[in-house]
């Protein structure tokens, strides 16, 4: 029987790495937006009736969806490990790779755990005061949303390390893709003071135009890490052409670095 | 690493037709584009829905000094675009007190901006005294991160301005970006009913 | 050369230069009817010329003059992509109100 080619693959570390970046990407967004239903978020102006109500309607979906991410939640490792993989491959500092994996292994925590946990236990006891389920609801949403400073220097510093590394792991386009979401890191900031409108955590700007940023980059870079693993040659130097011909079709040969 | 390839365009007496700057840059300007014009949409929707408190509100800012504000930032604009010129002709040292000027005029921008900040929050209206000044404040004060970044922006031009034209070009455009969303941005709270 | 190039530069700030202050008499103008009233005229008019201003800061400081067709296609399309975005919801936003 012939050996499947995938096993000598010196690239299938980095292949099951990227497989299971699809995947935690994948669970986040069925967890969040079909099975527990908290994402677009619940409304910040809720009285505590309403969240006793909010928290009613969605009580199985809660438990069962959050007890997914529990389990498989630390998938999101592998995204964190292939990136910072990428920009150790970059011609930059370690130091950039290094600070990238400390703030976004930490920004874990507020990032997806906070609102898991307050979720969870805010559907477990559904007798508990309408009070206390409120706080757990604020909890969960602001936490979600506001603490986004970690996320703003880590995409600053993959910005920087893209713009400075000479050896192309990244099209420079990416880098700046990197700035327009750390920007929108800055806009949600004012979602900790207003309870309705646009700013809100649920609002127009806040959340919906984020979310379409944040989208947006993640699937570019899940398509870029794929591309790197492709060009990937376990060097030291420059990476092997970028695939993409999309803007090298308008860019005259002499402006080709 | 170069491939030979047909530039898709006819060549000019004058010269080849080039992609001013990285084109990589023009990737950041029409996403950032979207993402400013969806902001203006939220903010134009909900002037329809309250008209009469965004038209009192509104009321309280001072069209001149918007006008000014513009001006200031053309004026920016303009020193940047005869930096490139005199840059892609190897004239550094214009360059180089063009670069200084386009800076110095944003910096006038930013003094400009934050008298008008004080002097609003002084007659009492801030961040969330309003509708009109919650999107106010929000606009003028995303665009100043912006123009901040592109203080950072001219030195990396400043420093490379003798290094790379292509550099030199793509901080350019950075820079002429921040000015034209702020186009807008007047239009859109001084001016629009 | 550098001169004719200079003088072209010059000539277009004057002109974005005029039409900035030519929003002051737009401005006036809306005023005229009391304490503002809101009005669809005064609103196409301040975005329309904004994207005029925003189309030649594009062409000519931006350089997308000397560019690619591609590009100066492009740019225009955006261009007319944000006037329709933000003149749409205007339009649809006052029809609704």
């Amino acid at each position: 029987m012939m050996r499947p080619a995938i096993l000598d693959d010196p690239k299938r570390e980095l292949w099951l790495a990227w497989y299971a970046t699809v995947g935690f990407y994948s669970l986040y967004t069925v967890v969040f937006f079909i099975i527990t239903r908290t994402q677009p978020p619940g409304k910040p102006w809720y009285d505590p009736s309403q969240v006793v109500g909010w928290f009613a309607g969605r009580h199985d979906g809660l438990l069962i969806g959050f007890a997914l991410i529990f389990v498989l939640g630390g998938l999101s490792a592998t995204s964190l490990a292939l990136i910072t993989y990428s920009i150790r491959r970059m011609s930059v500092s370690r130091a950039f790779a290094y600070s990238y994996l400390i703030l976004y292994a930490v920004a874990a925590v507020p990032g997806f755990l906070f609102i898991c946990t307050a979720m969870t236990v805010g559907a477990m006891r559904p007798e508990r005061s309408p009070a206390l389920l409120q706080w757990l609801y604020d909890l969960a949403f602001l936490s979600f949303s506001g603490t986004m400073g970690v996320f703003l220097i880590g995409s600053l510093i993959w910005m920087t390390a893209i713009l400075l590394d000479k050896n192309h792991v990244f099209p420079k386009w990416f880098g700046y893709l990197n700035l327009c979401n750390a920007l929108t890191e800055v806009v949600v900031a004012p979602s900790w003071i207003f309870h309705e409108g646009a700013l809100a955590w649920n609002g127009a700007i806040a959340w919906w135009i984020n979310v379409v940023v944040f989208a947006l980059y993640t699937g570019a870079f899940i398509y870029l890490l794929r591309s790197m693993i492709l060009r990937e040659d376990f060097g030291t130097g420059p990476l092997p052409g970028l695939d993409s011909k999309v803007w090298r079709t308008i860019v005259p040969v002499e402006a080709t670095v | 690493m170069t491939t030979t390839q047909e530039p898709l365009v006819v060549v000019r007496e004058q010269g080849t037709r080039h992609i001013p700057g990285q084109p990589d840059m023009w990737v950041f300007v029409f996403f950032e584009s979207l993402v400013f014009t969806a902001y203006f949409c939220v903010y134009l929707y909900s002037r329809t829905q309250h008209e009469r408190a965004f038209l009192h509100g509104q009321s309280q800012l001072l069209a001149w000094l918007g006008v000014l504000d513009t001006v200031v930032l053309l004026t920016s604009s303009w020193t940047m675009a005869r930096c490139v010129q005199h840059a892609r002709a190897g004239r550094y040292a214009p360059a180089r007190r063009d670069a200084f000027l386009t800076a110095g005029l944003g910096f006038v921008f930013l003094v400009l901006k934050i008298v008008e900040w004080v002097r609003l929050i002084h007659l009492g209206h801030t961040f969330t005294s309003s509708e009109f000044f919650q999107y106010y404040f929000f606009l003028t004060a995303i665009h100043c991160v912006h123009l901040l970044i592109g203080f950072v922006v001219l030195g990396v031009l400043v420093w490379k301005l003798s290094a790379s034209q292509e550099i030199v070009e793509t901080c350019a455009t950075y820079w002429h970006t921040v000015d034209f969303f702020w186009v807008l941005i007047f239009a859109l709270l001084y001016v629009v009913r | 050369m550098e001169s004719r190039v200079n003088m072209r530069l010059f000539v277009v700030w004057l002109i974005l230069v005029g039409i900035t202050v030519a929003y002051l008499a737009i401005d006036r103008a809306a005023n005229d009817h009391g304490l503002a009233t809101a009005s669809t005229a005064v609103t196409v008019a301040a975005i329309c010329l904004a994207l005029v201003k925003v189309r030649i800061i594009m062409r000519e400081f931006m350089e997308v003059r000397g560019a690619p067709q591609a590009l100066c296609r492009l740019t225009d399309f955006w261009v007319v992509l944000m006037g329709v975005a933000m003149l749409g919801v205007y339009l649809a936003g006052r029809a609704i109100a």
